[in-house]
C-alpha cells in the first residue's frame, strides 16, 4: 500500500504568500481542511443528529448550514467515516466534501469592507456575530461563510470556482492593501 | 455677462482655499483655486458661453449651482478617461482638468449649426415624430435622399459624443445595511442624523456635494453664536466621529426601490486627475434600510419670459451661491426677477459679497417690510408690480426690459423700460426635490400657498423632512428633521434619542411665491433649456390634442435628458394647466424614474466586466494548459477542446484524437460532470420515481444509465447512477444540466414528495473524473489500479468497485460514452492532477491519449449516443429510440404525459444519422430537405451534432428527421442558406459504430 499523495490546492501558486506593497488592509490565506463533512439529519432525527455531533472529539468546527444541516471542519483526517458510525442512515445522511471546497481566509481591519464590496450580506457584529456562520453567493459562486473573530473570516468556496474567487478578492482588496500568508 | 472674483475676505469664498489651479476649457489656459467648481472658475474667469443648446444651438450660460444643470454640459478629461455631458456646476478642479464645450462647430462662441434656428417654426415640437417615420408606409413615403437627409439632422441635435477608448479606471461596489439613512445633509438631514444617532440607530447618511450641510454652507444666519456654515460643519465633524455613523460625501442617491432599498453612487476619484493605485472611480453602493428620513431639500424654479435663455441668465441662488461661497460674481451688473421673498434675500447677501445689484423686480405688490427693508441694502433700483418682459442682448444679456405687472390678470402695461445688466438672476420659487419618493411611486400633493407639489402620503417606510416636505427656512427644517428622526426610530424599534436644536438667528421668510411662473409677451420664451422646449412648443402639443402630462413630456420631450426637467417641470405643468383652463393638481405630474442624476455604466457594472460569469476549473486544468491543448468555454466551464500538436488545426487534432481511442486508449477529463449525493432510506424510492427507467432494484457495486423526463413528458437530462450501498447513490448528470438537475430533484422534494427520507448534495467539485477509452483501458488499469479486480469478472460492464491508484483512493465504474471498452476513474478533487499524472504514466506503453472535447463528441456521435444537442426540449425518449428505457411497471415524473397521442406519431422528428455523399462538411443546425438548392422544399427535419467520422471517414452529423427510423438509405440534402451550404447526405442508421456492443461489454 503506498502513501496517500498529498493534496494540491487548485489555486496552487496564485496564493504563494506574500508581504503588502505598504500598509496591509487585509491579510488573505488560504488552506484545504483535513475532513469537511456535511450531516443533514431527517425531520424526526434532528436532536439525535445533535448529540452525536455534541460528542466530536478534537479541532472541530461545526457550521449550521440550513434547516438539520451541519458542514463540520474537523482538522484530523476521516471525519466522514467516524460520523457514518455515528450516524446511520436511519438518522441522517454524511457526506464527504473534503476536496468540495477550498478556505480562504480574510482578517485585518478592512475585511469587512473587502467582503462587503461583493456580498450582499451584513458583515457587522451584531447582524452576523462572531462563531456563526452564513450561506451567501458572491459572483454566482456559493460561499459558507464562518466569522473566526471580530475581524476575521473563513469562506469555504467550491473547488471549481476558488481561482476565480482568489483572484476577485484579490483584487477587491487593492484598493485597501492586502497581503498573503 | 462678465464674470470676475470677488475680494476674498471672511464669509466670501470660503471654499475656496489659496492654492492655485491650472486647467484648461477649450484648450484654452485658465486658473482657478482649490475648492472651485468647473462653474465657478469660469464665472470667474468671465467665461460667458459654455454650451450650446441641444436643438437650435442658442449660445447658452451657466443657469445653476447644482446637480441640476440644464445647460453647461461639457466633456471632461481624454482618451478612456472622455467623460461626455458632465455638469460642469458639479466638476470640482483639480490641477490639470481638460474639459471642452460640445455640440457646437467650428467653436463654442461661434456655432454655424445655428442655422438650425432659421426654420425655426419647422423644429419645434413632435419634429421628430412628424418627420422620422418608416420608408413607404401609407400616407408617406421617404425617399432614399430622405434618409441621407435624416443622417445630418440626426447628427445635428444632440449632446456630447463618448470614447472609443476601453476606460482604465474601475468601479467598485459595496453593499451596506443601516438602521436609519438620511439622505441630504442640509439642517433636515443633520437634524434627523444626529437624532437618530443619539438613540444608538446605525445611520448612513449621503450628501450629494463635497462638503456637509446643504444651504447651511452659505446661509447668513447664526447658529449657537457661530456663522451657519462653520456651525454646520462642527457638527457634521462630531457626528461623523460616532461608530453608529457613516457620512459619505459626494454620494447622490440615485434610485430608491423596493423594501427600502437604495442606489447611491459615490464619486470616489472624480475630484482627482486620476484615481490612486486600487482606489476606484466611482463606487456603487446598495443600501439596505430599515427606515429611511429623506431631506434632499428643493430646486429653485426659473421664470418663463423670451430671451430667458441667454447667457447670464441664472437661478438667483446660484448667483447667491456663486458669490458667498465661490467669491465669485457672476457679473458686473446684476438685475433680480423674483416672484418670492427668497430672491430679494440672494440680492442682500450677494451685495454684501460686493457684487453690484442694479435693480430688483419683483411680480408682487405685497412684500413685506423686512424684505423690501433688505433689498434697500443694495442699493439697487427696486420695481414692485412689474416684470422682466424681455431679455436682451447679442449672445450674451445686456439688459432687460420690465414693464408694469399685474398678478391678478397676469397682463403687463405700461412703459416699458430698459435696465443694462448682464446678469439676471430669476427667482420662480421652489420646487422640492421629491424625486426619490416619487421613484417608488408616492404620490405628489399639490400645495397651493407653497404653489408646489409636496411628496405626499408614504407609502413606504420614508420621512420627509425639511424643504423637499415644503418645511422651507430653518426653524422648520431643524425641527422637520428630528420629526421624521423620531418616526424613522419607531420603525427601528428604537427609542426618541435626544433633541438637540441650535439657537438660530436669522432672517425670517416667507417662501410663498406668488403663482406667477410665466410672462406672457411675443418672443421665444423656452420652459425646457435642455431640450429647447420653447412655451409656443406646449401650447402647440395642446393645439394638437396631446393633453395628458404624459403625452405633453413624450411628445415636446420637455423633461427629458440629463437633467430630467430638474429646472423645467414646474412651468411646463403650470403653462400646460393654464392651455387647459385647469388647475395645476388637475393636470398632474409625471413620474420621476431612477436615477436622480446620470449615472456611468461602468459604475453599475462595477467588476463585472469581460467575462460576466465566473469561470469554473477542473482540478487538472493547468495539466491541460502544459499540454497545450486549446481551452474551449462549455458553460461556466474552460474545458480542453482538442491538444493539438504543432502544426496540428482542431481537426486533424480531434480525428488523431478519436482514432488513437479507437485503436488503443485515450483518456479525457470528465470532472465537469455533474454529480448528486443522493443518500436516505427512501433514496432507491426517490430515484425510481425520478428517472424513467426502474432504479429500486439497482444491486449495490452496479451503475445505471438513467433518463429524467419533464412533467411534460419531454426529456430532460440523462446520466448514470451508481448505487455505492444501500441508502447512498452517487448520480451524475450531463455538465450543463448539473444545476437543473439539482433543482429538479430539490423542488420534487421538497413540494412533491416531502415525506421521503433523502437527502441531496451537489458533489460535483468533490470529486475529480478521468474517463479511460479504448481498447487497451482496462490494460492501462490493470498497471496502476491496487486493491481491485478490473477483470471482466471481477468488474463487469457496468459494474462500480473501490480501489486505489498510487495511494490514491479511487472509485471506478465501468462506463462508456465512446462505445469502447471504458472506464470512469473518480478521485477527492484535490488529487485529481495525480490521478491525471498516474493514469498517463501507465498508459505510457500504450501511447494513451489525452482527448478533447471534440473527440469526446465524436466518438459518442458514431456511437449514436445522444446529449444536449438532441436533449433539446423537444424530443422524447421514443423520438430517441430510447423507448425500451421507459418502465411500465411504475410511475415516474413525466409518465402521464409521455401518453400522449401526439408522442407516438410516426412523423415525428426522429434520431437518425447522416452522412455526408460529396465530402463536405455538414453545419450544425442544416435543415433536412429533399430538393436542390435553387428550390429545396421545406424542412423535414434539422441537424444536430456533426463529426468527420473516421470510422466512415466521411463526415456525419446526428439529425433528428420526420419519421426518421424507416428513412434509413433515403438522399436528402443538409441545406444551410445562411452559410450559402447545401450537402448531399445519405440517411443512416444513428448507431454507426459497434451497434451489437461487443466492444464495450468486452
Amino acid at each position: 500500500m503506498v502513501d496517500q499523495p498529498e493534496m494540491l490546492s487548485p489555486l496552487h501558486d496564485l496564493a504563494m504568500p506574500r508581504a503588502a506593497s505598504d500598509t496591509a488592509g487585509v491579510e488573505l490565506g488560504e488552506r484545504l481542511c483535513a475532513s469537511l463533512v456535511q450531516v443533514q439529519a431527517w425531520p424526526n432525527t434532528v436532536g439525535r443528529v445533535e448529540k452525536a455531533l455534541s460528542t466530536l472529539k478534537g479541532e472541530i468546527t461545526i457550521m449550521p448550514s440550513g434547516p438539520g444541516r451541519w458542514l463540520i471542519e474537523d482538522e484530523s483526517e476521516g471525519l466522514e467515516d467516524r460520523l457514518r458510525k455515528k450516524i446511520p442512515s436511519a438518522v441522517g445522511a454524511v457526506t464527504g466534501l473534503t476536496h468540495g471546497r477550498v478556505v480562504i481566509s480574510i482578517s485585518g481591519r478592512k475585511s469587512e469592507w473587502v467582503l462587503a464590496s461583493g456580498i450582499a450580506i451584513d458583515f457587522s457584529t451584531d447582524a452576523f456575530p462572531v462563531g456563526e456562520t452564513r450561506l451567501t453567493h458572491h459572483h454566482e459562486i456559493g460561499l459558507t461563510v464562518h466569522r473566526t473573530g471580530e475581524t476575521s473570516f473563513d469562506l469555504y468556496v467550491f473547488t471549481s470556482f476558488s481561482r476565480a474567487f482568489w483572484q476577485w478578492i484579490e483584487r477587491a482588496g487593492e484598493e485597501v492593501g492586502y497581503s498573503v500568508t | 455677462m462678465s464674470g470676475f472674483r470677488l475680494n476674498l475676505r471672511n464669509g466670501v469664498g470660503d471654499a475656496l482655499s489659496d492654492e492655485t489651479i491650472n486647467f484648461t476649457f477649450n484648450g484654452k489656459p485658465y486658473q482657478g483655486r482649490k475648492g472651485d467648481t468647473l462653474a465657478s472658475a469660469l464665472l470667474a474667469n468671465g467665461v460667458k458661453i459654455v454650451a450650446r443648446s441641444f436643438k437650435y444651438h442658442r449660445p447658452r450660460g451657466i443657469f445653476t449651482a447644482g446637480s441640476e444643470e440644464p445647460n453647461a454640459l461639457v466633456t471632461l478629461r481624454i482618451a478612456g478617461r472622455k467623460e461626455p455631458n458632465v455638469r460642469a456646476t458639479e466638476v470640482e478642479l483639480y490641477d490639470g482638468l481638460i474639459a471642452r464645450t460640445q455640440n457646437s462647430w467650428p467653436s463654442v462662441n461661434f456655432d454655424l449649426m445655428t442655422v438650425n434656428q432659421l426654420p425655426g417654426k419647422t423644429f419645434s415640437a413632435g419634429f421628430y415624430y412628424k418627420t422620422f417615420m418608416g420608408p413607404s408606409r401609407p400616407g408617406h413615403k421617404a425617399t432614399q435622399f430622405w434618409w441621407i437627409c435624416e443622417q445630418f439632422i440626426r447628427r445635428a441635435a444632440g449632446l456630447g459624443k463618448g470614447s472609443a477608448h476601453a476606460d482604465p479606471d474601475r468601479y467598485a461596489r459595496m453593499n451596506a445595511f443601516c438602521d436609519i439613512l438620511v439622505v441630504g445633509s442640509g439642517a433636515a438631514g443633520l437634524a434627523a442624523a444626529q437624532r437618530a444617532a443619539s438613540a444608538g440607530a446605525k445611520v448612513i447618511a449621503c450628501e450629494e456635494n463635497p462638503t456637509l450641510g446643504g444651504a447651511l454652507q452659505s446661509a447668513p444666519d447664526i447658529l449657537d453664536g457661530e456663522p451657519a456654515k462653520d456651525w454646520v460643519s462642527h457638527a457634521w465633524e462630531e457626528l461623523a466621529q460616532e461608530p453608529n455613523v457613516t457620512v459619505l460625501r459626494r454620494t447622490t442617491v440615485q434610485s430608491y426601490f423596493d423594501d427600502n432599498t437604495f442606489l447611491a453612487v459615490e464619486r470616489v476619484a472624480d475630484h482627482i486627475a486620476q484615481p490612486e493605485k486600487g482606489q476606484p472611480r466611482q463606487r456603487a453602493w446598495n443600501i439596505r434600510a430599515k427606515s429611511t428620513v429623506i431631506a434632499t431639500g428643493a430646486l429653485e424654479r426659473p421664470m418663463v419670459f423670451p430671451g430667458n435663455d441667454l447667457p447670464g441668465v441664472m437661478l438667483a441662488d446660484a448667483a447667491r451661491r456663486y458669490a458667498v461661497e465661490f467669491g465669485t460674481s457672476p457679473g458686473r451688473s446684476i438685475c433680480v426677477f423674483t416672484n418670492n421673498d427668497t430672491g430679494w434675500l440672494a440680492a442682500r447677501d450677494m451685495a454684501k459679497s460686493g457684487v453690484i445689484i442694479s435693480a430688483i423686480v419683483d411680480v408682487r405688490l405685497d412684500v413685506a417690510d423686512h424684505i423690501r427693508a433688505a433689498g434697500e441694502e443694495t442699493r439697487a433700483q427696486v420695481r414692485i408690480g412689474a416684470a422682466v418682459v424681455k431679455a436682451k442682448g447679442f449672445r450674451h444679456l445686456s439688459a432687460v426690459k420690465v414693464r408694469d405687472f399685474s398678478e391678478a390678470t397676469g397682463h403687463v402695461s405700461g412703459h416699458e423700460r430698459t435696465i443694462p445688466c448682464d446678469v439676471l438672476a430669476v427667482s420662480g420659487g421652489w420646487s422640492p426635490a421629491f424625486h426619490l419618493t416619487s421613484q417608488q411611486g408616492g404620490k405628489p400633493q399639490w400645495d397651493a400657498e407653497l404653489q408646489a407639489f409636496l411628496p405626499g402620503a408614504p407609502i413606504q417606510k420614508w420621512h420627509c423632512a425639511g424643504a423637499m416636505a415644503g418645511q422651507f427656512g430653518l426653524r422648520s427644517a431643524f425641527r422637520s428633521g428630528e420629526e421624521a428622526a423620531v418616526k424613522a426610530l419607531a420603525d427601528c424599534g428604537l427609542e426618541d434619542g435626544e433633541s438637540s436644536v441650535p439657537v438660530i438667528d436669522g432672517d425670517s421668510v416667507d417662501h410663498a411665491p406668488a403663482p406667477v411662473l410665466e410672462i406672457k409677451t411675443p418672443g421665444k420664451a423656452f420652459v425646457d433649456l435642455q431640450h429647447d422646449v420653447t412655451a409656443d412648443d406646449v401650447h402647440l402639443a395642446h393645439r394638437e390634442g396631446f393633453i395628458s402630462v404624459e403625452h405633453l413630456k413624450r411628445y415636446t420631450t420637455l423633461g427629458m435628458a440629463t437633467d430630467q426637467g430638474k429646472t423645467s417641470n414646474m412651468s411646463g405643468l403650470s403653462i400646460m394647466a393654464e392651455t387647459q383652463g385647469k388647475p395645476i393638481p388637475d393636470v398632474g405630474t409625471t413620474r420621476f424614474r431612477p436615477p436622480y442624476t446620470p449615472v456611468a455604466l461602468g459604475a453599475l457594472a462595477g467588476e463585472r466586466y469581460g467575462h460576466l460569469a465566473a469561470e469554473r476549473l477542473t482540478p487538472m486544468y493547468d495539466l491541460h494548459v502544459e499540454a497545450g491543448a486549446h481551452m474551449y468555454a462549455n458553460g461556466p466551464w474552460l474545458r480542453p477542446e482538442s491538444y493539438n500538436l504543432p502544426g496540428e488545426n482542431v481537426e486533424q487534432a480531434y480525428i488523431r484524437e478519436t482514432i488513437a481511442v479507437r485503436k488503443s486508449v485515450g483518456m479525457v477529463d470528465v470532472s465537469t460532470l455533474g454529480k448528486i449525493d443522493v443518500q436516505g432510506p427512501d433514496a432507491a424510492e426517490f430515484l425510481n420515481r425520478i428517472y424513467s427507467n426502474g432504479f429500486a432494484k439497482l444491486p449495490v457495486g452496479k451503475a445505471r444509465y438513467g433518463l429524467m423526463l419533464r412533467e411534460d413528458g419531454f426529456l430532460f437530462d440523462d446520466g448514470t447512477t451508481w448505487r455505492l450501498d444501500d441508502n447512498r447513490f452517487l448520480m451524475t448528470t450531463t455538465t450543463i444540466g448539473a444545476g437543473k438537475v439539482m433543482e429538479h430533484l430539490e423542488y420534487h422534494h421538497d413540494v412533491v414528495w416531502p415525506d421521503l427520507k433523502v437527502a441531496l448534495t451537489s458533489v460535483s467539485d468533490e470529486w475529480a473524473a478521468v474517463a479511460v477509452a479504448g481498447p487497451k483501458s482496462r490494460a492501462v488499469l490493470r498497471k496502476c489500479v491496487t486493491d481491485c479486480d478490473v477483470s471482466n469478472e471481477g468488474m463487469p460492464f457496468m459494474g462500480v468497485r473501490d480501489g486505489e491508484i498510487d495511494g490514491i483512493p479511487v472509485k471506478i465504474a465501468r462506463l462508456s460514452f465512446s462505445g469502447e471498452l471504458a472506464y470512469e476513474v473518480f478521485c477527492g478533487a484535490h488529487w485529481g492532477r495525480a490521478l491525471w499524472k498516474a493514469l498517463e504514466k501507465a498508459g505510457e506503453k500504450f501511447d494513451i491519449t489525452p482527448y478533447g472535447l471534440e473527440a469526446l463528441s465524436t466518438l459518442r456521435i458514431e456511437k449514436g449516443h445522444v446529449a444536449g444537442p438532441e436533449l433539446n426540449g423537444r424530443t422524447t425518449p421514443l423520438d430517441l429510440g430510447l423507448g425500451g428505457m421507459i418502465s411500465s411497471k411504475k410511475n415516474f415524473v413525466g409518465c402521464a404525459l409521455l401518453q400522449r397521442e401526439t408522442f407516438s406519431k410516426e412523423d415525428r422528428f426522429q434520431l437518425v444519422a447522416v452522412k455526408s455523399l460529396d465530402g463536405q462538411p455538414i453545419t450544425g443546425g442544416s435543415h433536412l430537405v429533399a430538393g436542390q438548392k435553387d428550390e429545396p422544399g421545406r424542412s423535414q427535419g434539422h441537424t444536430t451534432s456533426m463529426c468527420f467520422s473516421p470510422e466512415l471517414n466521411c463526415y456525419i452529423s446526428l439529425a433528428l428527421l420526420e419519421g426518421g427510423f424507416k428513412r434509413h438509405g433515403e438522399k436528402l440534402f443538409a441545406s444551410s442558406p445562411v452559410r450559402g451550404k447545401h450537402v448531399a447526405v445519405e440517411v443512416i442508421n444513428p448507431h454507426i459504430v459497434d451497434p451489437k456492443g461487443g466492444r464495450m461489454h468486452g
